[in-house]
This record gives C-alpha cells, structure tokens and sequence, in this order.
C-alpha cells in the first residue's frame, strides 16, 4: 500500500511540472521524425501529425486535462514567434530572386491566396459547417506560426487553424505534383513557388526535397503568404463578415 | 548561436512593441520579421550565428505546432460533425489555389522568360 501511494505521489508530482508534458511533445516527435525517416520521407507519415494524434491520444488515456497538458508544453509553443522572426532569413536569401520576377510572383501570391480563401471559406459554407469552423479557414494556407496569429486577431480558434493548417500542408504536399504535372509546369520555380503559396512549410521542405531552386521559390512564397496575408486576411474577414 | 538567438529575441520583442502600440492588427512576430528582414537588406549580411539559429527553427519547424494543435482533443466531437465540409473545403481548396497560382505564372512569363 505504502508502495503504491509513493508511486501516485511521483505520478501527481510529475503531472503537475512541465516536465511531463515537455518530455512527451518532444519523444513524440522524435517517434514521428522516426516513421518519417523510414518511409522514406513519405508526406503522408508527416511527423507532425503522428506526434499530434500521439499525444493526444495519451494525454486522453491519462486522462490528462488538456489545459494541465499546455501548462507544461507552453515553452515549446512559444517559441513560434522566434521562429516567425527566423523566416526573415530564407526571404532574405530569396530577394534577389523576387527583384529578378517581382511581377509574376507578386500577382501569383495574390491570385494563390485568394482563391484559397474565397474555395475554403465557400466550399465550408455552401457544406453547412459550423461558424468556428469557417472561421478557422480563413489563414489555413499560411505558414501555422503566422496563421495562428492571424487567427487570434480575427476571432478564429488558433487551435482549429493550426490543424487546418498542418493538414492544407500535408494534403498540398501530396497534391501539388499531380496539379502541376497536369498544368503543364515545367520549369523549377514555376512549379515550387505555388507549391510555397498553397502549403507553406510542409509543402516548401517538399518542395527541397525535389529540387533546390523548386525549394528556395516555396521557401520565398511561404513568407511572402505570411507577410501578406498578415495584412489582408483580417481586412477581408471583416468585409466578409459584416 | 547565442547572439544569434539574442538578435531574433530582440526583433521579436520590438515587433511585440510596434505591435501593441502602433498597427494592433498585426501579429508581433509578423511585425519582427518585417524588421529583422529590413535590418538585414540595409546590412546585406546574415551573421553565422544567426543562419544557424534559423536553420535550427526551420529545420523543426513542425515541433513547434504540436502543443497547439494537441488542442484538437477540445473540438473532436465538432471536427467530426463537420467532417465532410473539412475535408471538401480543405482537399479542393489546396488544389484550387496550386493552380491558380501557377496558372498566373504560366500566363504572366511565357513571353518574356526563356528559361521556361
């Protein structure tokens, strides 16, 4: 008995520090980087969204309040920002290319980016889906750590966005291939910049691993969708909505 | 890696400033981005230590979505309600916008690029 109650103590201590919910997020990941590596970088077995269903599944066995759970892994969350600030580097590196195709790649962003916005929003209304769920739509092809601010701004659930997010990045990297094949796109950074536009980080780590100049055009067209969309999504959320 | 790391740190902070008391619309980091991007043009350099902390972010990117989007376990019951305007919305959102965006490359360079 004596044993036993020593053990729930550990367990009640270690629930209630950082500890637990830090060291689950990462060995999470660290399974999906695993299965990642041996599907050999399939995008299906996207590592983020094993670790995600990973650790909600345990923390629902432990019956672990989510709430409990995010106390903890707050310090890897905040760390999106930082990394936010960190995109100035890959568009720094991706300027000269901008200043060479500013037009194409500016238009290109522009017509991207709406049409993600006006199908998803459309296509979820038209479907009958919940208010929240529209809401989270709205951001879902920009880059999660910029969506998930975008979200706060607008009224949406950065948690919802996120999701939308990692799966628009999954679905774009699997698809990308078969809509520009069927296009017709040929050259390298006609066919990474939309694959950028579409699936922001997912798609542009695809997109490397295809073909460099492929990768640096997604990488470039990642930030300038969370530049711009930074701007524009909360202005045409509130014509849309008033 | 250190001063790198105090450089993003720095530009964070400052956009959380600009941010709370000059364009609240925008998101601060968003805001620190656009200033640390600035900051390098006018210095047309990436120190060490700052690509490598960069790199590090980009490279596990993905991490740091996790403990957000764990939140999933708040709206499963929602998530499956409207599981068939989800996927509708987000499958052919994604190829819409692929296209979109790349027929307007094709158009806007056929003429004058010749490394098509």
């Amino acid at each position: 008995m004596r044993e036993k109650n020593s053990i729930v103590e550990i367990w009640v201590y270690l629930s209630g520090s950082p500890l637990l919910a830090l060291f689950i997020t990462l060995a999470a990941f660290q399974v999906g980087l695993f299965v990642y590596q041996k599907s050999n970088q399939s995008p299906l077995a996207n590592p983020v969204a094993i670790a995600v269903i990973l650790v909600a599944t345990f923390i629902q066995v432990i019956d672990m309040p989510y709430a409990t759970y995010f106390q903890g892994a707050q310090f890897i969350h905040f760390l999106l920002g930082s990394a936010t600030v960190s995109l100035a580097i890959p568009i720094y590196r991706g300027l000269d290319s901008l200043k060479k195709r500013s037009f194409p790649l500016f238009v290109s962003l522009l017509a991207g980016g709406g049409a993600s916005i006006l199908s998803a929003v459309g296509i979820a209304t038209l479907l009958g889906a919940d208010k929240t769920i529209i809401g989270a739509m709205y951001s879902k092809s920009v880059t999660a750590p910029i969506a998930m601010g975008i979200a706060e701004r607008i009224g949406a659930s950065p948690t919802l966005t996120a999701i939308f997010a990692v799966a628009t990045g999954i679905l774009g990297a699997i698809l990308a291939p078969f809509v520009l094949n069927a296009l017709g796109m040929k050259s390298w950074w006609q066919r990474g910049f939309p694959i950028g536009v579409a699936a922001h980080g997912l798609g542009t780590s695809r997109a490397f691993s295809i073909n460099h100049e492929a990768g640096a055009y997604a990488s470039l067209a990642m930030g300038m969708h969370g530049i711009v969309g930074a701007i524009a999504i909360p202005v045409l959320f509130h014509l849309f909505n008033s | 890696m250190i001063s790198g790391l105090v450089q993003i740190l720095f530009f964070q902070s400052l956009g959380e400033l600009v941010s709370k008391f000059v364009f609240p619309s925008l998101p601060g980091p968003v805001i620190g981005l656009v200033l640390l991007l600035i900051w390098l043009v006018i210095n047309k350099k990436i120190s060490e230590s700052l690509a490598f902390v960069a790199d590090g972010f980009s490279k596990y990117l993905g991490i740091l979505f996790v403990p957000a989007a764990v939140g999933v376990v708040l709206f499963l019951p929602q998530l499956k309600a409207n599981a068939v305007p989800i996927v509708g919305a987000l499958v052919v959102s994604v190829i819409l916008t692929i296209a979109c965006s790349a027929l307007v490359l094709k158009l806007l360079t056929k003429k004058t690029d010749t490394d098509a």
